[in-house]
Formats: C-alpha cells, sequence, structure tokens
C-alpha cells in the first residue's frame, strides 16, 4: 500500500467472484438433472406415467438454470444493459456461444418441464386456464418423442462444457488453460445433476420412484465419480509436464492457503472419497438387494456429499485460477 | 499508404520511477481515484552485492497485436482500432469482465463509475487524433518513452528500436506487444 506507484488493489482483486462460482455450479447441475431425467426416460414404460426421477430432474433443471442465468445478469457492471449481448454476436467468444446456448437451453427447458408435468398443469384449476392455450406447443414438443429428447441432451452437454471452455480459454491463467477442463465440468455437472435428482425424488416423489431407475443411476454415478477422480489427476500432471508458469501454478494450486484446502479436504475428500464410502459401506447392499427399502437417509447424505464437492471444485477452479497466475 | 501502427518504446534503463506518467495519464483521462491505468513498479534490490540491480516494469497495457481481450468479448465491445490501438466500446460494454481476466498483463479494470471495462489507449481520443503524444509519453521528465509509427521505418521509435536490444512483455504468450522495452543494462544477472 506503500509503494510509490500507488494502490494495487485491482491487480490482486478476483474478477468474477462468488456469483460466477455459483452460476457455474447451477448450469452444470441443471444440465446434469436432464441428462438424468432423459436418461431414466429411455429405459422406463412411460404408460404408467413419469417417474419421480424425471419430475424431480425437471423441478431442478428449469429452477437452477434460471437463477444462474439471474446471477450471470446481476453479476455484470451495467446489469440492465444484458439486452446487448442478445444483439451484439462474436462467434470467437466462449461466452457469446454460451449466450446462444443459453437462450434456446432455458427456453427449450422450459417446454420440457411443461411436458412432463402436463398433466398437473392441465387438471389444476389455479393453472389450467394459463397453461391450456399453450397445451398444442406442448404436445407438438412431446410428440417429437425422442428426437426432442436428443436436442435436449446435445443441448444439455454443451451447457455444462461450454462453462469449461469459458475458462479454459483463458490463456492468462495457468490454471484454467487446460484442455481438460471442459471434460471435467461435464463429468461433475452430470455428478451433481444425478445427486440432486436422486435426492429430489426420494424426498417429494417418493411414490412414483421405479427402483430399478434409481438403482440404474445409482450406479452410473459411481462410475462417474472415479472418473472425475482420474481427470483431475491428469490436470494436475499435464500442469506439470507442460513446465514453466503452468508448472509453478500446479504445484501452487495444490499446496498453498485456503484453496489447496479447500482441494483436499473439500473436493477430493468430502466431494469424491466421501461418497464412493458411503456407497460401498452402505448403498451398494441395497443395489444389490431386491427387497431392501429405499435407503432414504444413506440416498441424501451420498447426494449432499457430491453436490458439496461440485460446487466447491467451481470456488476452486474459479478462485484459485484467478489467484494464481 | 499503409495503415499507422502505433507502438511505445519504454528505457527502463532511462526511467527514474517518477510517477510523473501516472499521474500525467490520471489527469488527462480522468481515471477514478481507486484504479490505475498506468504504474511504474520499482522491483529490487535484485542479484548479489556488489553487483545490484533495480528493476523499472511499466503496468500498462502493452497494446497487443493479437490482443487475448478482444476475442473474447461477446459483444465486440472490446475492439483493436485501424491504428492498432486496442479500444473499448463504452456503449456495447455490458461489464462482464471477460476482457479483464482475459489479459495476461492486467491492463483492464472494470470502472468503478460507469461499470465497463476500462484501460490505457495511448491516450487516442484525446491527444493521439489532434497530433499529440500520449500523456505519459510528454510528461517524462528522462524521456525514457518514445512514442511513434511502428510502420514507419523514418519515424523515432523505428530508429531508436534499430539502435539497441529490446524486449516484449511475455513474448511466448504470441501476443506481440506494440509497447517494447529496453531492458535493464545494470547489475548482476541475476
Amino acid at each position: 500500500m506503500d509503494q510509490i506507484w500507488g494502490n494495487t488493489t485491482q491487480y490482486t482483486e478476483i474478477v468474477w467472484g462468488w456469483q460466477i462460482a455459483v452460476y457455474l455450479f447451477l448450469a452444470g447441475l441443471s444440465a446434469g438433472a436432464l441428462i438424468s431425467a432423459i436418461l431414466v426416460k429411455w429405459r422406463s414404460n412411460l404408460s404408467a406415467g413419469y417417474d419421480g426421477i424425471m419430475k424431480a430432474g425437471a423441478v431442478i433443471a428449469l429452477p437452477a438454470i434460471s437463477l444462474g442465468l439471474a446471477l450471470l445478469v446481476f453479476d455484470l457492471g451495467k446489469p440492465f444493459s444484458f439486452w446487448l449481448l442478445m444483439f451484439h454476436f462474436n462467434l470467437k467468444s466462449v461466452m457469446s456461444i454460451g449466450v446462444i446456448l443459453l437462450s434456446v437451453y432455458s427456453g427449450l427447458m422450459t417446454v420440457f418441464a411443461a411436458v412432463i408435468f402436463k398433466k398437473e398443469f392441465a387438471e389444476n384449476s389455479l393453472t389450467a386456464w394459463a397453461f391450456r392455450p399453450f397445451l398444442f406447443i406442448i404436445e407438438w414438443f412431446e410428440g417429437l418423442g425422442k428426437w426432442f429428447d436428443w436436442v435436449m441432451v446435445v443441448l444439455a452437454i454443451g451447457i455444462a462444457a461450454y462453462t469449461g471452455f469459458l475458462l479454459s480459454a483463458l490463456v492468462a491463467k495457468p490454471l484454467l488453460n487446460v484442455p481438460v477442463l471442459p471434460l471435467l465440468f461435464l463429468i461433475s455437472g452430470i455428478s451433481s445433476g444425478i445427486a440432486g435428482s436422486i435426492a429430489v425424488s426420494v424426498i417429494f416423489f417418493k411414490q412414483s420412484v421405479q427402483e430399478s431407475n434409481l438403482k440404474y443411476l445409482l450406479s452410473f454415478d459411481t462410475k462417474l465419480i472415479p472418473t472425475e477422480l482420474f481427470i483431475l489427476f491428469v490436470m494436475f500432471i499435464g500442469l506439470f509436464n507442460m513446465g514453466g508458469q503452468y508448472a509453478i501454478v500446479g504445484q501452487q494450486a495444490l499446496t498453498i492457503g485456503i484453496w489447496a484446502k479447500v482441494f483436499w479436504a473439500g473436493i477430493v475428500g468430502i466431494g469424491l472419497l466421501g461418497p464412493l464410502l458411503v456407497i460401498t459401506l452402505s448403498l451398494h447392499q441395497y443395489e444389490e438387494s431386491d427387497h431392501a427399502p429405499i435407503p432414504v437417509g444413506a440416498l441424501l447424505v451420498n447426494s449432499g456429499l457430491v453436490l458439496t464437492g461440485v460446487i466447491l471444485l467451481r470456488f476452486y477452479m474459479l478462485y484459485a485460477g484467478q489467484t494464481f497466475i | 499508404m499503409g495503415n499507422k501502427r502505433y507502438g511505445m518504446l519504454y528505457d527502463s534503463n532511462a526511467c527514474i520511477g517518477c510517477q510523473a506518467c501516472s499521474i500525467a495519464c490520471r489527469a488527462e483521462n480522468k481515471v477514478h481515484d481507486d484504479v490505475h491505468r498506468l504504474q511504474v513498479r520499482i522491483e529490487g534490490p535484485k542479484g548479489e552485492f556488489p553487483n545490484l540491480r533495480m528493476d523499472f516494469h511499466r503496468q500498462s497495457c502493452v497494446m497487443c497485436d493479437n490482443a487475448p481481450c478482444v476475442p473474447v468479448c461477446p459483444t465486440g465491445a472490446s475492439y483493436t482500432n485501424e491504428e492498432g490501438i486496442n479500444m473499448v466500446d463504452e456503449k456495447k460494454c455490458v461489464g462482464c469482465g471477460y476482457c479483464i481476466t482475459a489479459c495476461p498483463y492486467q491492463a483492464r479494470y472494470l470502472d468503478p463509475k460507469t461499470g465497463t471495462a476500462d484501460k490505457c489507449t495511448f491516450c487516442y481520443e484525446n491527444r493521439i487524433k489532434p497530433g499529440e503524444k500520449p500523456a505519459c509519453v510528454s510528461i517524462c521528465p528522462t524521456n525514457a518513452l518514445i512514442f511513434g509509427d511502428l510502420n514507419d521505418p523514418n519515424s523515432g521509435i523505428c530508429q531508436a528500436i534499430k539502435k539497441q536490444a529490446t524486449i516484449k512483455y511475455k513474448e511466448l504468450l504470441h501476443t506481440n506487444p506494440k509497447l517494447i522495452v529496453i531492458p535493464n543494462r545494470h547489475g548482476g544477472e541475476k
């Protein structure tokens, strides 16, 4: 502070703070919840109505992306000029591509949620009057069947991966400027979406949850968690091998200060090893058994651990990425 | 007739770290009190006695030819003008901060008053257009700064570059800055 050249706060300040970290988490969560809903749809008999997990997916995905968008807008230096982003596009900018993806995704996500809850909305006297005029649009999309599902899956993968490309495009930030980042965000986003869907479905939609679907998603998440650990391993070994500033930053991010603690205790400990432990010690027996009741408590603990880990991963990447340069 | 390509030569040997450039910049461009477009950092002493050295570092926009701040801008508010100067169109800028995080030279900031990205412009609107030199160049008491057209081989800056070894900050990134630096010749190699 006392240097002759003046205050240096602007050079050490974090430009993208908690709002962006939470947005990155919510975008991945939304995409992941949608993907798990569609995965369940593809293995369900729909004549019995939509599975509770699909309902949970829609209930998470739409509010998550909406809240995320609100955070993005209010984090702008000029929040009320956000509309400029929809009138000036720059396809070289990952952010601009993101704006396009998000516009299409959030629009179609609303339709997807309306399809899932069509019966409820159309039959409830409070919502029917507003809902019915749009019924023909909703039924048209519903009629597209797998085509609509595939469009949504591709969009969801795009949303989860673009949040990684957004950061990995930054040449100035060695920790973020790594090729595996979009993959890491995609895998952890899907993992968080599954965890969220399982938690919401066993709390709110337990009656309509098919256990075979629940077990299927649980086993899928069990494979994603080690994959995430391996991607993190690849990322840091890659940073060390790239040498120069990349190697220095890689080492700092694993050893210095609060962010190193967040990485080891939060992301690796709570977020990845924790769920593996819960699955091995408790949920595995449920997966193997044909008549055990749904272990709601263990499922909620497991989901809580996964979600905590994923949100910490977003905070870690964003803050450590901007701190160590 | 090709376009002009403005550049600046900073002689870190002639610089005495007086910060007159920084003050002139502030006065000329009405820079907000909480932020800087320009600082001269004094780094050191480095090395071992008697081969000690003090390095001077100009902290400002280096006017990259391949500016990382330009392609990332979602609205095209961040652009390179026809004379090679990287600028921000305040009207198009939404203040997302992407250019600030993309800049390897920490040259940009979000203006606390307008909420838009801002940076050194080589005083383009207020001084270059009327035919003057940037404020920092005019004020420098030791003539450590030379400003001119890098496309004109007879310009003062091109003549000065020919006479001595120069570097550019973070050359490995291939940003090709137009702020060219004469590195410190004094003291030891450390």
